[in-house]
């Protein structure tokens, strides 16, 4: 089992530097602007990139930060943790679902840093499923 | 020990979040003379130091389009997308700031349609030059962007930039011909490589007496107070 959670705090550290690259694109204005890549500008400039008045990607980075955490303690043995840490991924996963039908048919742009984090989650996802149900540990 | 190394870890992982976060949105305090708008933290509230060209870059397409007198003494050249939302939220700016200051400025704009991006911005381009062909480059530019909503959605632009080449009073057969003119082509691939000469990446991007103004110094009572330093600036020399 300890595998698993490595792999899902590892997975988690490059969410979260995708999420907080965003975060202080979004900060520091420069999400706005229109680049060379297709589709960012008008994805992060969107009203969907911020939720009640907080950075979308901020809270992406925090929920990144959350699982890293419950990852690491459930490493070390800490196992309300890794039960934890089952319904954050699947509630991030959704999460994701929702914001690439978001850029797939409302916004109808991707960007690429967005569908990064979103693969990032799917693959959080499955090995929590792989943890939980092909492993069957007590908990993960 | 051992129950504490996890802890460890999160808070080493959540300190370098946070300080890769603060190092790279912190203002930039350095010797060197800052970029317009942004003002050493050193000196709060102090105007900005006289500051040479720092960023000449290749010449762009020849004769360029401007506003104001060439011997005003802040000159503002803007790289723009007309399909670029921002760039169209800029314009009312820049215009408003035109108004503001009269002949202190002199204004310039340069073509980087982001392409394959934008799908309509080489159109909208090439539609500003063909204008500017026959003496209307700025009256065209005011009416492609101030109409960017009603043309970036449509399938086929071209009869609508028509339509407003008609609006602008030029002869339209003509307006024909050089849209799609080897002229107009070799004017916007001279700015889109000057753009790149100086490290163009995106649009807007301003430029004021030579160097980069900062994305977020760009609305209009930032940009004015950046206007109105860089005047200041210009007195002192």
């Amino acid at each position: 089992m300890k595998k698993i959670y490595i792999t899902a705090a590892l997975l988690s550290l490059f969410g979260l530097a995708d999420a907080l690259y965003l975060t202080i694109e979004h900060v520091t204005g420069q999400s706005v602007r229109c680049t060379i890549i297709s589709g960012c500008s008008e994805v992060l400039s969107s009203r969907y990139a911020v939720v009640a008045g907080f950075p979308l990607a901020a809270i992406g980075a925090a929920a990144y930060f959350s699982v890293f955490s419950l990852a690491t303690l459930a490493i070390f043995g800490y196992r309300a943790a890794g039960t934890l840490l089952t319904p954050l991924v699947t509630a991030m996963f959704f999460v994701s679902l929702w914001l690439i039908y978001l850029q797939a048919f409302v916004i109808r742009e991707f960007c690429q840093y967005c569908l990064f984090s979103a693969a990032i989650t799917v693959c959080l996802m499955l090995v929590v499923v792989i943890g939980r149900f092909v492993l069957k540990p007590a908990s993960v | 020990m051992k129950r504490l190394l996890p802890f460890i870890i999160i808070l080493v992982v959540l300190a370098v979040a946070l300080g890769s976060a603060w190092y790279l949105t912190r203002p930039i305090q350095s010797n060197a003379t800052p970029p317009p708008g942004q003002l050493s933290a050193a000196t709060p509230g102090a105007t900005l130091a006289p500051q040479p060209v720092v960023n000449q870059g290749i010449p762009g397409a020849e004769p360029a389009y401007t506003l104001g007198p060439p011997t005003a003494p802040v000159h503002i050249e803007e790289f723009g997308d007309f399909e670029c939302p921002p760039c169209g939220i800029f314009h009312p700016i820049l215009k408003q700031m035109e108004e503001e200051f009269g002949d202190k400025l002199h204004i310039t704009f340069r073509e980087f349609p982001l392409v394959p991006t934008h799908q309509h911005a080489l159109a909208a381009a090439s539609a500003a030059e063909a204008a500017g062909l026959q003496g209307k480059f700025w009256p065209m530019h005011d009416l492609i962007y101030d109409r960017q909503n009603a043309w970036k959605e449509q399938f086929d632009v071209r009869p609508i930039f028509e339509g407003y080449a008609k609006e602008i009073g030029i002869d339209v057969e003509r307006y024909k011909r050089d849209v799609g003119s080897d002229l107009v082509a070799q004017r916007i691939f001279q700015d889109g490589k000057r753009a790149h000469s100086m490290g163009v990446k995106g649009t807007p991007t301003v430029f004021m007496n030579g160097r980069e103004v900062p994305f977020e110094s760009l609305p209009a009572d930032k940009f004015r107070v950046v206007i109105q330093q860089e005047l200041q600036s210009a007195a002192k020399k």
